[in-house]
C-alpha cells in the first residue's frame, strides 16, 4: 500500500519539510489529497499553510486557529520549555555568581538605616563641632549596624546625594535654559569618574604609606560620598539666593565637611595612641596626619570644582 | 477572568493609591499584575501628548531606569526580598496622581507659584502612597521616609517632564 507506506514513513519527515512534500503530492488529479496526509501533520501543515504561501493546499478556508494549532505543535512545546528553563538557568546563574562580583551581604550592612539615623547624620554634616564622641562601637567584632551607632558609615545618603545631585544640577542647567536630557548623563558620569578617582587616590596614597587600618574600600567610598549632600546645599541656595547665597552656604559646608572629615578619619588612619590626643612624634604617625589632612582638604576644592559652573 | 486580569484587584489597589491617609494592606501586593501600571503610563503619555510634549522615549527610559534603582534600593534595605514586577507594580499604580498633574498642564501653564504648590502636593501623594504600600508590604519599620525620598526623586523627573 504504497500511499499508507508513504503516509506512515513520511510522518517523521512531515515537520521538516512539508512545503517539499505537498506539493508533488497533491496533483489536481488525485481524488483526496487529505489521504495521504496523517491527522496531527494535516493540522500541522494547516498551521504552516495559514503561515507560509499556499503553496498547493487548495483548502476552502483557512483553519480556524493557527497559533493554536502551532502551539499545540510538540516541537514548539519543546522549544517553549526549553527557553523557560533556559531563563530560570540564566537567572540561577546570576544569582549565585552575583556574590562573587558585588558583596551583597557586606553592601545590606551599610542600607540598615532608619530615619532618625538618617536625620541626625545630615545634623552632623552640617554642624559637627558639637560631637564628642566619633568612635563607632563595636559588636563582638563586627561594627554595629548604622541604625544603632551614629558615627557608623551608610551608602544610603551618598547614594541619595548623588542622584539629588545629578538631578539638581539639571534644575540649574535648566533654569539657566542650557538643560537637555543628555547633559544629566554626562552630569552622572563625569560626578562618578570624580569620585572613582578620588577613591583609587586615596587607596593608592594608604598602600604606599603602609596604614594597616580597617578602612574598607566601601566605608572609603561612603565617606567621599558625604560631601554631595553640601554640594546639593550649596546648589540650592545658589539657585534661591543667586551667587551670594551660594558661596555663603558652600563656604560653611566645605569647612563642616573638612572638620567631618578629620575627625572620622583621624581614628581609623592614625595610630592608636594618637586617636586618644595624645600627640605622638615619629615620622610615620606625621605621615599619617598629612594624609587624612590632604583627604579632608581635597573635599571642599571637589565641592566647589564641581559646583561652581552651576551657579551664574 | 480568562484574561488574567483581576479587574476588583486593579480597582482595590487604585483606592489604595487615592486614599493616602489610609493605612494599607500588606498582602495586595502579592500578586504583582502591569495591567494596571500599563495603563496608567499610557494615560500619563496621553495626557503629555495632548500638551504638546513628544517625549515618550524619556518617560520610558526614565521609568526603566527608575523602576531598577528602586528595586536595588529596596532589596538592599528590607530583610525579605522583592521581586521586580512588584516594584514596578506599586510604582506605575502610583503614578496616577501624576495624571491628574499632565493633565493640568495641558489647561494651565505650570509654571507660576500655584503651578509649583499643586506639583509638590502631587509629587508628595505619589511618594507618600508609594511608601505606604512598599512599607506595609516589606514590614520596614522606621524607614518610610527613607523609602518615600527616591521615589519623590522618581515623580519629580515625571513631573519635571510635565511642567518643561
Amino acid at each position: 500500500m504504497h500511499p499508507a507506506g508513504l503516509a506512515a514513513a513520511g510522518t517523521p519527515r512531515q515537520r521538516k519539510w512539508p512545503s517539499k512534500r505537498r506539493i508533488p503530492v497533491s496533483q489536481p488529479g488525485m481524488a483526496d489529497p487529505h489521504q495521504l496526509f496523517d491527522d496531527t501533520s494535516s493540522a500541522q501543515s494547516r498551521g504552516y499553510g495559514a503561515q507560509r504561501a499556499p503553496g498547493g493546499l487548495g483548502y476552502p478556508a483557512p483553519s480556524a486557529s493557527p497559533q493554536a494549532a502551532f502551539l499545540a505543535d510538540p516541537v514548539s512545546n519543546m522549544a517553549m520549555a526549553y527557553g523557560s528553563s533556559l531563563a530560570a538557568q540564566g537567572k540561577e546563574l546570576v544569582d549565585k555568581n552575583i556574590d562573587r562580583f558585588i558583596p551583597v551581604t557586606k553592601l545590606k550592612y551599610y542600607f540598615a538605616v532608619d530615619t532618625m539615623y538618617v536625620g541626625k547624620k545630615l545634623g552632623l554634616l552640617f554642624f559637627p563641632y558639637l560631637h564628642q564622641d566619633w568612635e563607632v562601637q563595636y559588636q563582638q567584632d563586627t561594627p554595629v549596624a548604622p541604625r544603632f551607632d551614629i558615627n557608623a558609615p551608610d551608602l544610603y545618603i551618598p547614594a541619595m546625594a548623588f542622584i539629588t545631585y545629578v538631578l539638581v544640577a539639571g534644575l540649574a542647567l535648566g533654569t539657566q535654559d542650557r538643560f537637555s536630557p543628555d547633559l544629566l548623563g554626562l552630569q552622572a558620569s563625569s560626578a562618578l569618574a570624580w569620585l572613582t578617582l578620588e577613591v583609587l587616590a586615596i587607596l593608592l596614597s594608604l598602600y604606599l604609606v603602609t596604614v594597616n587600618t580597617d578602612l574598607t574600600t566601601l566605608d572609603l567610598v561612603a565617606f567621599l560620598g558625604y560631601k554631595y549632600v553640601g554640594m546639593i546645599g550649596g546648589v540650592l541656595m545658589g539657585l534661591l539666593f543667586g551667587k551670594i547665597g551660594y558661596y555663603l552656604v558652600l563656604g560653611w559646608c566645605c569647612v563642616s565637611i573638612f572638620v567631618f572629615m578629620i575627625r572620622t578619619l583621624r581614628l581609623k588612619i592614625l595610630a592608636e595612641a594618637a586617636a586618644e590626643g595624645v600627640p605622638v612624634r615619629g615620622a610615620r604617625n606625621q605621615l599619617r596626619m598629612y594624609l587624612t589632612m590632604a583627604v579632608a582638604a581635597a573635599q571642599p576644592l571637589l565641592m566647589y570644582w564641581l559646583t561652581f559652573h552651576l551657579v551664574r | 477572568l480568562e484574561l488574567g486580569i483581576n479587574f476588583d484587584h486593579i480597582w482595590q489597589k487604585t483606592l489604595t493609591v487615592l486614599h493616602p491617609l489610609k493605612v494599607a494592606d500588606g498582602s495586595i501586593m502579592n500578586e504583582t499584575d502591569l495591567a494596571g501600571p500599563m495603563v496608567f503610563c499610557l494615560a500619563f503619555g496621553a495626557t503629555l501628548l495632548l500638551a504638546g510634549k513628544i517625549q515618550f522615549g524619556y518617560v520610558y527610559g526614565i521609568s526603566a531606569i527608575g523602576c531598577l534603582g528602586m528595586f536595588c534600593l529596596l532589596n538592599l534595605m528590607s530583610m525579605t526580598g522583592v521581586s521586580f514586577g512588584c516594584v514596578a507594580s506599586v510604582l506605575g499604580y502610583c503614578l496616577l496622581p501624576m495624571i491628574l498633574l499632565s493633565s493640568f498642564a495641558v489647561i494651565f501653564s505650570l509654571q507660576g507659584m500655584v503651578g509649583i504648590i499643586l506639583t509638590a502636593g502631587i509629587i508628595g501623594w505619589c511618594s507618600f502612597s508609594a511608601s505606604k504600600i512598599f512599607i506595609s508590604a516589606l514590614a520596614m519599620e522606621g524607614q518610610q521616609l527613607l523609602v518615600a525620598y527616591p521615589c519623590a526623586l522618581l515623580y519629580g523627573v515625571f513631573a519635571l517632564i510635565s511642567i518643561f
